[in-house]
This record gives structure tokens, sequence and C-alpha cells, in this order.
């Protein structure tokens, strides 16, 4: 099982990158992940989207679906891939720490 | 070989599982896999058509290694020879490793995309023969977790990403009111559950759940088209990953939802979304995994947007569209489902300069994510390797647009955009046609 290292302290992922105990998760990781997202730096509405999404998969169990992101934040669409041009399940949600989706992702 | 990977309780191998492994073997046995796995001569022609050895030459990608797997435990149950004295004919019984070493050749490095069987002088399929070891593995309940989630999810929710009803159709209404607002025109609609509509279409889960404007993509070239078509709340999910994972129940129980939604709709004609495999699953081997025939034609986007442009129904201005654009074939698509003409007719009318890779057609090369590899992350690594000569393919191109017909080989296409730094944006064939409407 591969690892980030961050600060002296080994976060295991799996292959693709996303953190296997989404309890691990802290800002500071966020920030790491999002570096090998092509997120250099992680803004305000980065935060927003990011918390959105972890409060939802916290109170869920499964990531939202983007319509609730985009109605939710009140971010447009478009806006939402141009913040994370991996995408919104392998960018947002291995940031925000949620567990790869099923299915063709 | 013990992996850390596969230490899950579920992946010991008990002398239950071993027998009932072995019940699925003996079940599925019929003239063609028979002959599949008793013809091989071993000449190697197969090593230089898989994009695994081609892009890692090593002995464990050869596609008759992978089959060399359960040919081992077939000759230790059916071969004269090989019940007596395995060790003579290269006969193994299903134990641990063996069991292990077939998650790896069937689930592991092995994309089920074909191209070694239409290059087997001898007619081996071994795509069959990988999909004969992954129903064994997963009858005993081993297929890897992310795959196994994926057929579990569209069982219970009738869609592989948990999609409710109530969402569903919030996305679909938020997507008509967006495409109201683009194109000023408050009469055009996103149909669903209309009854006696021609066209029942389809959506993969990833487009309602992540990526809708592509529902908008689809809408505006029904309504340029002048199509009568809707979407249905009783069956939408164009995938079917009981394909990949090999069990035919599975594989049947999704495949009768759209038939389902057939009924209930009283659509004529079913419309496979751009998807590989799930226009290969129902087009061409639902019917067998139902055990009748359907009562109405199954066709696959692309072919319908062939259709139209043919008929004149649609117009295109190729010149929205002027960077140069390659087409990936899906092989589910091509190879395995005969659609290689249709988008090439499409392209060379909706874009400025299309330039095939090479190879193409039904010699094209997997994206290195079919077969489910995509839902499984622990071979992830190996998958992007594999991924090396798609990779030069492109480059070769000099294209700026890959262009395919798969939402599945879009993700893995954009992961080897990134992987390999290439300068190219990847799209489905309808971005580019919808784009290029001439609204009448």
């Amino acid at each position: 099982m591969p690892v980030i290292e961050l600060e002296g302290i080994q976060v295991e992922v799996d292959e693709d990158g996303f953190i296997q105990n989404p309890e691990v998760w802290t800002e500071a990781l966020a920030r790491a992940i999002a570096k090998t997202e092509d997120v250099e730096e992680l803004t305000e509405d980065h935060w927003k989207v990011i918390n959105y999404l972890r409060d939802y998969y916290q109170q869920y169990g499964i990531a939202p679906m983007i319509r609730k992101l985009c109605k939710d934040t009140g971010f447009k669409l478009n806006y939402i891939y141009e913040l994370f041009p991996s995408g919104p399940a392998k960018g947002a949600c291995k940031i925000a720490g949620l567990p790869k989706p099923t299915g063709c992702v | 070989m013990t992996d850390e990977k596969f230490t899950a309780e579920r992946f010991k191998l008990t002398d239950e599982k071993a027998a009932l492994a072995l019940d699925v073997l003996r079940q599925r046995l019929n003239r063609q896999l028979e002959a599949s796995l008793e013809v091989c001569v071993r000449c190697g022609v197969c090593a230089e058509s898989c994009h695994y050895y081609v892009s890692d030459p090593k002995p464990e990608h050869v596609p008759a290694y992978r089959a060399e797997q359960v040919r081992k435990v077939y000759r230790r149950l059916f071969d004269p020879l090989g019940r007596r004295s395995p060790g003579w004919v290269g006969a193994a019984e299903l134990d641990q490793e063996m069991v292990e070493k077939l998650i790896y050749a069937a689930f592991g490095t092995c994309t089920m995309c074909g191209r070694c069987v239409i290059n087997c002088p001898m007619g081996v399929d071994t795509r069959h023969i990988v999909r004969t070891a992954r129903a064994m593995l997963t009858a005993i309940d081993m297929t890897p977790e992310g795959l196994k989630a994926t057929v579990d999810v569209h069982l219970e929710a009738g869609n592989n990403m948990g999609v409710t009803e109530e969402d569903f159709i919030d996305t679909l209404e938020w997507m008509e009111e967006e495409l109201q607002d683009e194109l000023e025109n408050p009469n055009i609609k996103i149909p669903v559950n209309k009854k006696g509509a021609r066209v029942l279409y389809t959506l993969n889960p990833r487009e309602v759940k992540y990526f809708p404007y592509l529902i908008q993509t689809a809408a505006k070239i029904f309504n340029a088209a002048g199509e009568d078509w809707t979407l249905s709340t009783v069956g939408w999910d164009v995938t079917n990953y009981g394909l990949f994972s090999g069990d035919d129940n599975a594989a049947r129980t999704i495949a009768s939802n759209l038939e389902r939604a057939m009924a209930d709709t009283g659509a004529q004609v079913l419309v496979m979304a751009e998807c590989g495999h799930g226009y290969r699953s129902q087009r061409w081997e639902a019917e067998n995994w139902l055990g009748h025939r359907y009562p109405f034609p199954v066709t696959s986007f692309v072919e319908l947007q062939a259709q139209y442009l043919k008929e004149g129904r649609l117009k295109l201005d190729p010149a929205v569209n002027d960077k140069r654009v390659t087409y990936h074939d899906p092989c589910n698509q091509a190879r395995n489902g005969g659609i290689v003409d249709e988008p090439r007719y499409i392209l060379r009318r909706a874009v400025m300069d299309f330039v095939e890779m090479e190879p193409h057609g039904v010699e094209n090369y997997c994206c290195g994510g079919g077969g489910g590899m995509l839902a499984m992350s622990e071979f992830a690594p190996a998958r992007l390797a594999a991924a090396k000569v798609k990779a030069d393919q492109i480059a070769a191109t000099g294209a700026e647009i890959v262009a395919t017909s798969c939402h599945n080989c879009l993700d893995q296409l954009d992961e080897i955009r990134r992987h390999y730094k290439l300068p190219v944006k990847i799209k489905n064939l309808s971005e580019l046609v919808a784009a290029a409407i001439v609204w009448e």
C-alpha cells in the first residue's frame, strides 16, 4: 500500500491516491493531495467545496451529486471543473478525503 | 506469491471455495471454451497484440501466459495425463497460490479487450478464458473490491453510483433549465417517463453524478434532429459490470432493468449512450444472459448520430471544431461491437482536421481502462504503465483533441494525458457533434 509522507506522518493511500482511513484527514493532508491533482493552492472557494463534501459524506456516507454541490455552494458547474481540473470525483473528493466512487471513474 | 492487497478473509481458499470454483469451470465448458483451452500452439503472436506486453514486455504480460493459468487447472480436471501425473503436462491443483495467480492473470493484467483474439492464428479466445476465470473467482467472492462494489451498488440501487430517483430527476430538471437558458428556447425538454416515445435513451451514472453537461449534449443532438425520445426512471444506467465480474446472474438482472424500462415507456428503440461495454452487453450479450430475444432493436448513440447525419436531420458546421482531432476506438464498441465506420463518418463531418491514430479501428489498442480495470485501484500502477502504447499512439498524431465514445475510456484517457503529460484534451464524440450543430 503506497504512503504519502507529510511532516513526518505517513498516511496510507490506495493505488489511485485515495486515503484509506477518512479519520486521518487533516487540512494539511488536503493541501498535500491537492498538489497531486493539479491544484497548486487551495483558495477559499476550494475549501468551501471541500468542507461541503466532507460534511455531506459524514452525514450520508456517500459523495453528493454535483447537483447538490452546485446548489448548496452557489457555484456554477463549470467553476467546479475549473477549481478541480481532474474532476469532481478524482479531484475534489480525493482532496476532501472521501473514498473512490464506484463506476467508470 | 502472497500479496498484501488480498489478505482479507474472503481471499483465503477453503475446500468449499475450491470445489465451487471448479464447478463453475465445469458448468461453463462449452465447445468454444474447450477449443480455446486446447488449441494454443504457443507461437507467441499474442504477445505483441497485447497493450500490457507492448508497453511493458515481461512474460506475465503475454496473453497465453494468462490463459495458461486457467489451462493448468483445466488439465488437472480433464486431461487424462493431468489427472494421473500433473507435473508432466503442467497441470496444477487449485490451491491458494494458484488462486492468487488467477486473480492477477484475470483481473490484474487483462482488460478483456480482445486484441489477442483477433490476432491469434488459431482463433484462441483468451478474452473468453479470462472471463471464465473471473466467473470462477467471483463465484467464491474473490472479486477485487472496487469491481465487486460497482456490481453490488448497481444491483441494490439500479445504477452503479447509487443515484436515487429523486436526485436523478432533480439533475435532469436542472440540466433542462440550463439548456433552455443557453439556447434561449423554453420549449427544449429533457423528457422523463414519456409514454410512446420512439427512442428510450440511457446514461452512464458518471454523467448524472459528476458530468451532467453531457446530458445536455445528448439533449441538444436529439432536439436538433427532431427525435421523439425519453429517459426512464425504471431503468437508465447504460453500464453492466456483470460483464466484467463474470457473474452472469448479476449481468442478467442488470440487463433486465432496461428491458423493463422499454416495456414501461413503450419505446421502439433502445439507444445505448456512448459506453463501450454497455453497448456490447446490451446489444450482443444480454439476450444470452436473459435466455430470450428482445422484442426491440438495440442501437448505439454513435450509430444514431451517424444516421441523423446521413438522413440530413442533423446539420453540422465543422469550422467550429478547427483543432486536429484523433479518435480512440473503445474495444467493446469497435473490436467487440462492430461499430467502426460510424464514428469516422461523424468526425469527417464534425471537425476540420481528423487524423487516425495507428493502428486504428478493430486493431486499435485498448486504452487500458477496460474490463472494469478503472474500478480496481489495486492494479492502478500496472494499468497506467500498460497505457504507454496508447500515449505513444496519441502523441504521434499531433492531435490536440482525442475523441472517444465511452465514458470509461474517457476517464482513462484523461489519466493517460496527466500521467504522460500529453498536450491534448479528451472529449466525447457527441461533445464535438453538439458544438457543431447548425440550428434551423
